[in-house]
Formats: C-alpha cells, structure tokens, sequence
C-alpha cells in the first residue's frame, strides 16, 4: 500500500486531519441527499405511469408517493398515496413508509402502517423508492393472509365481491 | 437496478437534443458504459472499488458501511449471498492511485492479495540453504515393522522384470546396494 501513497499528499495530511469529522459527518447527509437526487431523476424519467414519488416540500428526506391499484385487483383504478420518510442513515436503513390514503388491506393497518418484509429484516441498500413502491403496488395485488396486521380484511379477502365493496366504500369515504 | 437502467435509457433517447444519424458510440452510450460501474448502493460510479465474490461491484466506503449497519447478517445487497469484508476483491484501474487522502477510506479498503507463481522445475527436496535443517527423530519397534512389511495382504507384488531387460538390471543393481548397505549397517552396530 505504501508505495502507492503520493508524497505530496503526505506532505498535506496534517492541515486535513484537523477537519475530518465535521468533514465526514457533511459529507454523510451528503452522500444521502445524492443518493435520493439521483432517484428522484430515474423517476422523473421513468414511463411508469402507475407509480410516482416526489419530495414533499423543501425537505428532500421526506416524500409523497402515489401508487395506482394493481390491475386485475380489487384496487384497480384506485389511486393511493402514501409518506416516505428517509433517515441519515438510508440506504443502509430502510425508509418509513405509510399509507397517507386509508387502505383496506390484510398487511396494513388503520393507521397506515405497511407490514411488508422488504421494509423490516429483509431490506437491503439496493433498494429505492421505485422498487419499494412497486413492491408495495405487487402487495396490494398479492396481500400475505396468514400474518395479518387487518385481521378483518383477511378474513374478509376469501370473498372478494364482498371484500370489494369494503375497499370501495372505504376510498370513497376518504375522498369525500 | 436493471429495471431502472432500462426506464432512464427509454425515455432518456427521445429527449436528446442531438439530431445527428449515426451517434450510436457517442454520449448515450458512455453514458451506459458509465452505469455499468456503478456502485449498488450510492447509485454514483464506484471509488475505490471492491467485487463480492458474487461479482457485484461497490464503493468500499458503501460496503463497509453496509456491513457495519448489520454484523449478523452479512449478505450481499445485490444477491444477497453471504459476504464478508475479507472476501472482497479491490480493483486497481490503471489511473486508480488517486491523488486524494487514503485516510478517507477509513478503514484502508483490504489489499488485493498476490500469490507468487508455481517455483516451476526446481526441486523441493534438501532445502538446507533456503528452507532451514530439518530433523526427526523416532522410536521404533523393529518386530513390528517385520510384520507390517511381512503381511501384507492388499495388492499383490508386482512382478520381477524379466531377466535380460533394462530394469531386471537396475534392480539386481538397486537390491545390491542396499544389501551392502544393511551389512555395513549390522556391522557398525556390531562394533559399536
């Protein structure tokens, strides 16, 4: 390795030490705030109409996303928006995500609340606001009945005409 | 990660403001060549960059702390195999010894590790002058060894050459010598 160090740099490393951890620390909420900028451009450019993320106001570390109900679902048609919010430490730690508009679904509660594996144990850094809020739409299509957050919604999933008619009931609720 | 290559590459093409017909190696496909090395998990392209042994290419700075944020479950954010950050392969570009203060990559990113190639034909044996004096001693029971070498019901013995040839020869040669050798042996142990 030593070899490879530059001599001239060396000669610098005293003045740089001084500012290396405000220096790191800057530059953390930094590799942050690029990351989701980097982001927020792939979806500006994406010809997904069925899903879009945008920051909400001024602060990049929170954002608004919308995601259409899947087709073939009892959603379809539906639009539902829902809160990103982005710790420092993203991506190596999952976003908080919840459901803004009320959704009736076995995985998630009344308070919005998501029990989606990706979003807990089974994150990893190479996920993005994208791929969350498709997993999220493939949720709503797909829901996991056996470890309900909405006991009555997965009870109720087994009759889908009936199910149907609570899910619209409840969006409509909401938009009146 | 290919899902989002694919949707900023399609809508990326229409917008172009660069009308010329045969641009097919200019910026657009830098730009891919580009994305190719692109850390998984800062989505910028990778300093100084390390491979998993699954082959997926990071920041070390990224990794690192990646593996940090979780000690019990060390995988891969790509394919989530199990890694660990002493199986990752630094890659050194051509223009990679960076002007830039090493101490940022705390800690050091793991050097590539180099093993000489195979010494080729030079034999291993009676290393005394590069590999030190090696000596052993033993106990044995000389019986013992008699009937080891005596019953020995495995494999048959092979055959004695025929007489006449090259190795009946070499033999008669070799088994003289060691008969001098054992009588010159008992005697010394006569004497002695």
């Amino acid at each position: 390795m030593a070899q490879n160090i530059n001599p001239s740099v060396q000669s610098q490393s005293g003045t740089i030490k001084q500012n290396d951890d405000s220096k790191k620390i800057s530059s953390d909420s930094h590799a942050v705030t690029k990351r989701l900028h980097k982001e927020l451009m792939s979806l500006m450019m994406s010809p997904d109409k069925s899903i879009s993320a945008f920051p909400d106001g001024e602060n990049l570390f929170s954002w608004i996303g919308t995601i259409m109900g899947p087709k073939d679902s009892v959603y379809e048609t539906l639009k539902f928006r829902l809160s990103l919010q982005f710790s420092s430490s993203y991506p190596y730690t999952a976003p908080v995500v919840k459901f803004i508009t009320p959704c009736f679904h076995p995985n998630v509660d009344t308070k919005g609340n998501i029990c989606l594996d990706i979003l807990k144990d089974k994150w990893s850094a190479l996920y993005d606001v994208r791929t969350i809020l498709l997993s999220i739409q493939a949720l709503l299509g797909v829901p996991n009945v056996d470890s309900p957050l909405n006991t009555i919604a997965a009870e109720k999933w087994q009759k889908q005409d009936e199910y149907k008619k609570h899910v619209l009931e409840m969006f409509k609720e909401e938009s009146n | 990660m290919s899902g989002i290559t694919e949707n900023t590459k399609t809508s990326g093409e229409p917008s172009k403001e660069n009308p010329s017909p045969n641009s097919s190696d200019t910026p657009d496909d830098e730009k891919k060549d580009d994305r190719m090395f692109e850390c998984n998990i800062c989505l910028d392209t990778a300093k100084d960059a390390v491979v998993s042994m699954c082959g997926h290419l990071f920041c070390w700075p990224c990794l690192h702390q990646w593996l940090e944020t979780r000690p019990n479950r060390q995988v891969c954010p790509v394919c989530k195999a199990s890694i660990s950050k002493e199986k990752v392969v630094p890659l050194y570009g051509r223009g990679s010894t960076k002007q830039e203060d090493p101490r940022e990559k705390v800690p050091p990113r793991p050097a590539g590790q180099r093993t000489e190639p195979e010494p080729g034909s030079a034999f291993p044996g009676f290393g005394f002058a590069d590999n030190g004096f090696h000596m052993s001693f033993g106990i044995g029971a000389f019986p013992f060894g008699f009937f080891t070498s005596t019953f020995n019901f495995g494999e048959a013995r092979p055959t004695p050459a025929a007489r006449g040839t090259q190795q009946h020869m070499e033999e008669q040669f070799l088994s003289k010598i060691f008969l001098w050798m054992a009588i010159l042996f008992v005697a010394w142990l006569l004497l002695a």
